[in-house]
């Protein structure tokens, strides 16, 4: 029995939203075999029987050479789908027929689904579904995808089509190939054709197009900048607000847990070692894993929202022009701009981006941005040293700093992610507002955060255990611990970077965790903690301040301190960033490139700011 | 004369398109073929142009505009 449905549309079609609604939580997100690019699987049940659904990478055609393009027309050739939904925006007939007549030479049974017939209706458009059923050889359904009460009409015209199947009337000559070698001519027989099917079938009035008073300011060259970076960052605001009661709750689980788990098996008569990782490792991971997924589920959710309302096209269009200096889409400030908040967020919200290739290069990007944890922790170290005045110049350095890293970053990148010959401009659609479907837009921000929760568990833990062995020692004394080793064994290195061990030691523990930085120093320094209660249970091990800066008063100078700091802030974010890195690249490789770069690039940086800094300081 | 080098507000017809298949392929797809009539919406500095064609607003890269001949209305 024939159940393999494939939706076919281009970007705006309203495709996700179809595919939402059809196959509500049975789904399941995947990757194309060997490709970067997502592949989302789900399925629905109807008349008893269970039918699965494709959703196929968006794209304007399917003789391009872009990855989703061919994804696409070799799935489709290859005879993986036995009906193929094609989408259709009715309000924007003839061009999105386009597919249309892209999908012809295939051959594959197939259905035609007019979604936003309620816009088209608006525009004072009316079209014949019956006649151009008779015309093309195919149902033909008008359809409301944000709608529920369609989709029933529409899982009954799935199931039968399925089994008694149609495929479309044989079209002219120029439509039958596939790859011509005049992309121009073949591309006019194809609108003739769309232009012939549609005649007499669609009456509409054809009126000049004005911009909504919203957009007359959103595109304008300044004004539109600051009115998109201006609600960019409200919805950070948001997706920060929405993620608080899950940090909250993350950062609790410690302080519950840790004390009578540890009592428990210490009672057990159970390692020490066992103790420690049970006590204090796990429920920090949880800690971790649990607050990650609250900032997740917030940036998905605000800009799954801006998404849908055809906001995030704005945000394109007004920073094309100022991110394609360094290689990236307009779209990239979205997640650029949420990495100030976090970089799990940011690394996260390259969602947006539609090629892979791009969404890798942002990441990227997004890891130099400073997060609010580093803030949390930079002007307090800079203040033991230096004066408010001086500190502020710092801060203000870092800044600038952030800009060249990440300038630094994708132009190493971008050869590799971005080949010369895949780079194009911006050539993209201001699709019309739309009112957003919230319902799903939280059913699918559910769906993710769940997701990234149980991956970056796995991960997190496996870092966590790593920086655990480098910091646990029995007898409780940072001195025993192997990081105290390593960091005194390379200090005639670290030295020439303006670290001494101790700053050495707070410079690693600042890709676990920024949070982690202080109470490194306080247990390298002070030695009143252990490193494990520094690094896994930050709250607890910071203490009074003055203690830790008259401490590294004594053995740091100001240009050190300076070095320090710039080494911190461009290291590796955190582990947290690390895993959601890897899970949204779904590439090993480029998590460990990029980790590299940053650890490399924030010990260079470090040494540069030491040579610059011993001259004034 | 380019679409770069329009007035904003004003009508016109692409009368030819030049560059490489990935272009061509690209600008057919989203609906700019030769014949097609165009509102150019936008028109400012170093933005993208904006423009209306086929019920689609399009925003199209000042350099790949330049690829793009059109004759006033």
């Amino acid at each position: 029995m024939k159940t393999r449905i494939a939706l076919l549309g281009q970007p705006n079609s309203g495709k996700s939203t179809v595919f939402n609604m059809l196959t509500g939580l049975h789904r399941h997100v995947g990757n194309w075999p060997g490709k970067t690019v997502e592949k989302n699987d789900g399925s629905f049940e109807y008349d008893g029987v269970r039918y699965t659904v494709t959703d196929l990478p968006g794209s304007y055609g399917l003789t391009g050479v872009s990855e989703e393009e061919q994804i696409t027309a070799s799935f489709i050739r290859s005879g993986q789908a036995d009906l193929v939904c094609i989408l259709i925006d009715a309000s924007q007939l003839e061009r999105s027929m386009y597919m249309t007549a892209e999908f012809a030479p295939l051959g594959v049974p197939a259905i035609l689904l007019l979604n936003m017939m309620d816009v088209a209706k608006a525009q004072g458009k009316t079209i014949d579904a019956r006649l151009l059923e008779q015309r093309l050889g195919i149902p033909v359904l008008p359809f409301v995808a944000a709608k529920e009460a369609g989709y029933d009409r529409l899982k009954a015209l799935l199931a039968k089509e399925l089994k008694a199947p149609h495929r479309l009337k044989t079209a002219p000559a120029a439509l039958q190939r596939e790859r011509g070698s005049d992309v121009l001519s073949d591309g006019d027989a194809k609108y003739r054709w769309i232009r012939s099917i549609l005649d007499g079938a669609v009456v509409q009035r054809t009126r000049p197009f004005g911009l909504c008073a919203f957009d007359r300011i959103a595109t304008a060259p300044i004004a539109g900048k600051l009115l998109t970076v201006a609600i960019i960052l409200a919805a950070l605001g948001m997706a920060m607000l929405i993620g608080t009661p899950m940090s909250s709750l993350g950062s609790a689980i410690p302080k519950l847990l840790r004390e009578p788990i540890g009592r428990m098996l210490s009672g057990w008569g159970v390692h020490p070692w066992i103790v420690s990782v049970f006590s204090q490792l796990l429920p920090n991971v949880l800690c971790f894993s649990v607050s990650m997924t609250g900032y997740v589920f917030g940036v998905s959710l605000v800009l799954g929202l801006l998404e849908q309302i055809g906001f995030l096209a704005r945000v394109a269009f007004q920073f094309d022009g100022l991110l394609s200096r360094i290689g990236l889409q307009g779209k990239a400030i979205c997640p650029i701009l949420m990495g100030f908040g976090c970089t799990v967020g940011g690394a996260f919200g390259t969602r947006v981006m539609d090629d892979p290739g791009q969404r890798l290069l942002t990441m990227a990007v997004v890891w130099a941005v400073p997060c609010s944890a580093t803030w949390g922790v930079v002007p307090v170290v800079a203040r033991m040293f230096f004066t408010p005045m001086e500190t502020f110049l710092l801060c203000a350095a870092i800044i600038l700093c952030t800009v060249l890293m990440a300038a630094l970053a994708a132009w190493i990148f971008r050869p590799q992610l971005t080949p010369k010959t895949l780079r194009c401009g911006m050539i993209m659609e201001l699709p019309p507002y739309h009112r957003p479907h919230l319902l799903q837009v939280l059913e699918e921000s559910f769906h993710k955060a769940w997701d990234i929760f149980l991956r970056s568990l796995i991960t997190v833990t496996l870092v966590s255990l790593i920086f655990w062995a480098l910091t646990f020692s029995v007898s409780g004394s940072a001195e025993d611990s192997l990081l105290y080793r390593i960091g005194v064994f390379s200090e005639p290195v670290t030295r020439a970077f303006g670290l001494g061990w101790q700053t050495f030691m707070g410079f690693l523990s600042a890709a676990f965790a920024k949070e982690a930085v202080l109470g490194t120093l306080n247990a390298a320094f002070l030695g009143q903690s252990s490193l494990v209660d520094a690094a896994f249970d930050a709250d607890a091990a910071i203490g009074d301040g003055t203690a830790l800066a008259y401490a590294m008063a004594q053995t740091v100078s100001k240009a050190e301190a300076a070095a320090f700091l710039f080494a911190c802030t461009f290291q590796v974010p955190c582990v947290m960033a690390l895993s959601a890195t890897l899970r949204e690249s779904h590439s090993v490789r480029w998590t460990i490139r990029f980790a590299l770069f940053y650890f490399f690039g924030a010990l260079l940086l470090a040494g540069l700011v030491y040579r610059i800094a011993a001259l004034f300081l | 004369m380019n679409l770069t080098q329009m007035q904003a507000g004003g009508f016109g017809v692409v009368t030819g398109v030049s560059g490489d298949a990935r272009f061509l392929n690209r600008v057919t797809g989203i609906g700019l073929t030769k014949g097609v009539r165009f509102q150019l919406v936008r028109n400012d500095g170093k933005m993208p142009v904006l423009l209306y064609c086929r019920e689609t607003l399009i925003a199209l890269n000042r350099p790949d505009a330049q690829r793009i001949k059109v004759r006033a209305e």
